[in-house]
């Protein structure tokens, strides 16, 4: 089993161009651990839909890969969006889903089936290019450089630690940056990056 | 199906104003937009699973510089509440959407109104279907401002219109079709 932060921290030391998009449990601790134009945290959104709007932004931008940290109850709520992903053929999205088996950040309730679902078996009954199943943090970081270059979409099975996240907001009082703007100005602040608008 | 060598009044519309994908999910009023979208080198089609990935999705692309259209059922409309709120209207995306309107025609045989009071008779009539009674109060709840288009009215030329509405007020703005497109 990985901890959050045996999960973020290899990747921010490999993240380059990529886009993050966070969700849920993965939302703040990223927040502080990275400060970058492309990070994005789907937070004050829709439930379950962090998976959705990352494909869509891949879409949109082909040439750049879309990593979206996704929650296993957040995937559970929006299962379809598998065979939308596939269907669509991003081969530049990476969609990482974090399965700790709990609703962390409203109190660790468990999550329908919890520990029962093998969600890198969805995957790749859904038809993703490439799956990955991580429970062993040195193993997952000798691998991430593997994981980013694969060809998609590429999906990540990661087999978490229950946190102690609480409930997330934006405002001012978050520690994490990206936390701190209206979801309407941050996915301003991404798209004018995106855009070049903005230095990346 | 459409003629592949004869673009629909619609088709055309939306290459006009640069939309890029079209994303939702078709019926028989969309099937020929979602025919030639498939087809057209311009426009990019994005079939999903359910309606309310749609706006999460197409939310997506207009952060990455995309110009999408939402084209989805009113029935569809009504499952997605909380993803346009959460995506599309929290975040002030300029997204247009085409929902099919099923049950108008039923509705006005009827002799209902949209906005009439939703009585239990009414809500539990067979000669109604209350997906069209649901669909522009659910619009006004949600802040989507909306047009109409039956009859006689050319739904080519309002879809423009939301088009250019959604971009203007950076908002999602709808077009109802409960005609057949042209």
């Amino acid at each position: 089993m990985l901890t959050m932060a045996q999960l973020l921290e290899p990747l921010r030391r490999h993240r380059t161009d990529q886009v993050v998009v966070t969700t849920m449990s993965a939302a703040r601790p990223w927040g502080r651990i990275s400060d970058h134009p492309l990070d994005f945290a789907s937070i004050d959104s829709a439930m379950g839909h962090g998976a959705d709007l990352s494909l869509g932004i891949a879409l949109a931008r082909p040439e750049r890969k879309v990593i979206c940290l996704n929650g296993d109850g957040s995937m559970l709520m929006t299962l379809g969006t598998l065979a939308t992903v596939v269907g669509s053929g991003a081969a530049n999205l990476i969609l990482v889903v974090c399965d700790n088996g709990r609703f962390e950040i409203t109190g660790n309730q468990p999550v329908a089936a919890s520990g029962r679902v093998d969600h890198s078996g969805l995957a790749e009954a859904a038809g993703f290019r490439t799956v990955f199943r991580f429970d062993e943090p040195h193993e997952y970081a000798g691998a991430l450089p593997t994981v980013l270059a694969a060809s998609g979409p590429t999906f990540v099975h990661a087999l978490m630690k229950p946190g102690r996240e609480g409930p997330i907001s934006r405002s001012s009082s978050e520690d994490a940056p990206y936390l701190r703007l209206s979801l309407a100005d941050a996915a301003r602040s991404v798209r004018g990056a995106l855009l070049g608008r903005l230095p990346l | 199906m459409s003629d592949p060598a004869k673009p629909t009044e619609t088709l055309r519309a939306l290459i006009s104003r640069g939309v890029t994908h079209v994303v939702g999910l078709p019926d028989s009023i969309s099937g020929p937009l979602f025919h030639e979208a498939v087809r057209h080198p311009s426009l990019r089609l994005i079939t999903v699973t359910r309606e309310g990935e749609a706006f999460a999705l197409a939310t997506g692309l207009w952060m990455g510089g995309a110009s999408p259209l939402v084209v989805i059922q009113n029935t569809g409309l009504l499952e997605s509440g909380d993803a346009m709120r959460g995506t599309a209207l929290r975040i002030g995306a300029p997204i247009p959407i085409l929902v099919t309107g099923r049950g108008y025609t039923k509705m006005r045989t009827a002799g209902v109104a949209p906005e009439g009071p939703l009585s239990r008779a009414l809500l539990t009539r067979a000669d109604v279907d209350t997906t069209a009674v649901f669909t522009e109060r659910t619009l006004e709840a949600w802040g989507v401002p909306f047009r109409l288009c039956e009859g006689d009215d050319d739904p080519a030329e309002i879809l423009l219109e939301v088009i250019d509405a959604a971009r203007e007020h950076d908002h999602p703005t709808a077009l109802i079709v409960a005609r057949a497109l042209t």
